[in-house]
């Protein structure tokens, strides 16, 4: 019993077929073959998952696949531009915010759904982004640094 | 984890959804934000045929002052709801509680009709098909006892929403609605007692509004995690305080939050209902922390609240 959906992501257009059981995540990792965005827990608890649609920060492994119709959906993979990084995965490299890297694609998603919302936020602002979002390596302090990096135009 | 094969309904207005619900002879499950329905169909607890989004229904979305009530439409979600300014004026109890529910990026997705209707929670329910049936199913999945109290014919599990007990104690109200019409009931009215199925709503009943009355009150929301973020409360103590007079609910143990009033606020009456919350109180080992220690804090997290209103209770 299979749908036709209809979506933008990374700034295309796609239509696909998909079945309703289907969460978003399975559709982009399994079938779209976009497997920047990680599967971690699949229950809503890790944010290694985390794409923006619409302008917020979502946990793409709760979300049934069939919710996507016409609507703006980005992923990790449409950050960087003609081969070139987005200016927030600059900063993790630089900042030494990545470790393993399991976690960075959902970190990064939900810090630049902050930064598009409010370009100057404080740390607070920051934490509380991505609070749902979890890392077993870095203690989280180099990530603070490097989405405030980005927030300071530095 | 894949889920398992259901159909996807977007239902436009409220009988729409009604009708659908009938449809499918009640195999159905309404969702909103899907943060605590999607979860428990991953882990097979829940297998409905068909989930009937109620998110494109306009009505279920605002927030509206009608007379002297704030009336809430269930789909709006914690984020929203936390940033109207009339919640923080007003019920600085519910700030709280809405400011300590998950994190941010589930409090855009959930909302607080969902939150309100979450299941309960058991260290021994929440767990896949696997682990369930290699235990041996209890109570709660259909099975003869609780696998944590050996030999209980009752559902110990948590209602772990942290507000609903907030809401509580600022009297608000839920309106109903099925195809036989509409019923208005006092929030607490909503809970069962009984962990097997927690709630006293209907099949396919649509919760359509939440009636705060709009009266200006101080409170606090105290809650026990292990972290600081994501955590479901291991217990959360909301406060309301209106005049002399306030309001106690305790969540996170047992399936139904627990509600005390105070008449006259002194330190002797604020000791009196955390001694009897304490006693009330009957956690057993289906958490991450022991129980013991989850009643003990019961008290504390009572009058701590009070301290940090400012209305006596000391430590
Ligand atoms: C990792 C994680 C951490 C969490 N932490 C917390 C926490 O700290 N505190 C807390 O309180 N919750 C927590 N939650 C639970 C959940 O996120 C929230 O309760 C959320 O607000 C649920 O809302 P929802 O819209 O997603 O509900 P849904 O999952 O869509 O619905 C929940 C239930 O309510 C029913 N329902 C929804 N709307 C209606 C309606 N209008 N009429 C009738 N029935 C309806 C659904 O059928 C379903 O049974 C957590 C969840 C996760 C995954
Ligand atoms: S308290 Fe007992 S019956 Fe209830 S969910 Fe846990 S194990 Fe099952
Ligand atoms: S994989 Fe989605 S939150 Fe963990
Ligand atoms: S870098 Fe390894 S989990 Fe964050």
């Amino acid at each position: 019993m299979r749908k036709e959906i209809t979506f933008t992501l990374n700034n295309e257009e796609v239509t696909v077929e998909v079945e309703p059981k289907w969460t978003l995540l399975y559709l982009l990792r399994e079938v779209l073959g976009l497997t920047g965005t990680k599967e971690g827990c699949g229950y809503g608890e890790c944010g290694a998952c985390t794409v923006i649609i619409e302008g917020k920060a979502v946990n793409s492994c709760i979300y049934p696949v069939l919710e996507a119709e016409g609507k703006n959906i980005t992923t990790i993979e449409g950050l960087s531009k003609n081969g070139e990084l987005h200016v927030l995965q600059k900063a993790f490299i630089e900042k030494g915010a990545v470790q393993c890297g399991f976690c960075t694609p959902g970190m990064i998603m939900s810090a630049k759904a902050l930064l598009d919302e409010k370009p100057n936020p404080t740390e607070d602002d920051i934490k509380e982004a991505i609070e749902g979002n979890l890392c077993r390596c870095t203690g989280y302090v180099m990530i603070i640094d490097a989405i405030k990096s980005v927030a300071a135009g530095r | 984890m894949i889920l398992p094969k259901f159909d996807y309904k977007k239902a436009r207005t409220i009988e729409e959804a009604l009708e659908l619900y009938n449809k499918h002879d009640g195999n159905a499950f309404y969702l909103a934000g899907g943060t605590d329905l999607v979860p428990l169909i991953k882990l097979r607890l829940l297998q409905p045929k068909v989930i009937i989004d109620l998110k494109g229904i306009d009505g279920l979305k605002d927030i509206k002052k009608i007379n002297n009530s704030l009336v809430v439409g269930p789909n709006i979600t914690l984020f929203e709801l936390k940033q109207n300014p009339f919640i923080k004026d007003y019920f600085p109890c519910l700030f709280e509680s809405l400011e300590a529910t998950s994190c941010k990026t589930l409090q855009m997705r959930g909302t607080i009709g969902g939150n309100i209707l979450q299941n309960t929670r058991c260290l021994q329910y929440n767990k896949s098909l696997e682990w369930r049936t290699a235990r041996g199913f209890c109570l709660k999945m259909g099975g003869k006892v609780c696998n944590v109290v050996p030999n209980s014919k009752s559902c110990f599990s948590n209602y772990c929403g942290d507000n609903a007990p907030s809401l509580m104690t600022i009297d608000a109200k839920a309106k109903l609605v099925s195809a036989k019409g509409e019923r208005t009931v006092r929030l607490e009215k909503l809970f069962s007692e009984d962990g097997r199925s927690p709630f006293t709503i209907k099949p396919g009943e649509i919760l359509k509004e939440i009636i705060i009355p709009l009266k200006k009150t101080k409170g606090a929301y105290e809650k026990l995690t292990v972290r600081g973020s994501i955590d479901y409360p291991l217990v959360g103590v909301a406060v309301t305080v209106k005049k002399d007079a306030a309001v106690v609910a305790v969540t996170g143990i047992g399936p139904s939050p627990h509600l005390y009033e105070i008449k006259e606020i002194n330190e002797k009456s604020i000791n009196e209902v955390a001694d009897w919350a304490y006693e009330d109180a009957r956690p057993v080992l289906n958490a991450v922390l022991t129980p013991l220690y989850r009643k003990k804090m019961v008290p504390v997290l009572i009058k701590r609240a009070f301290k940090r209103i400012g209305a006596g209770g000391g430590r």
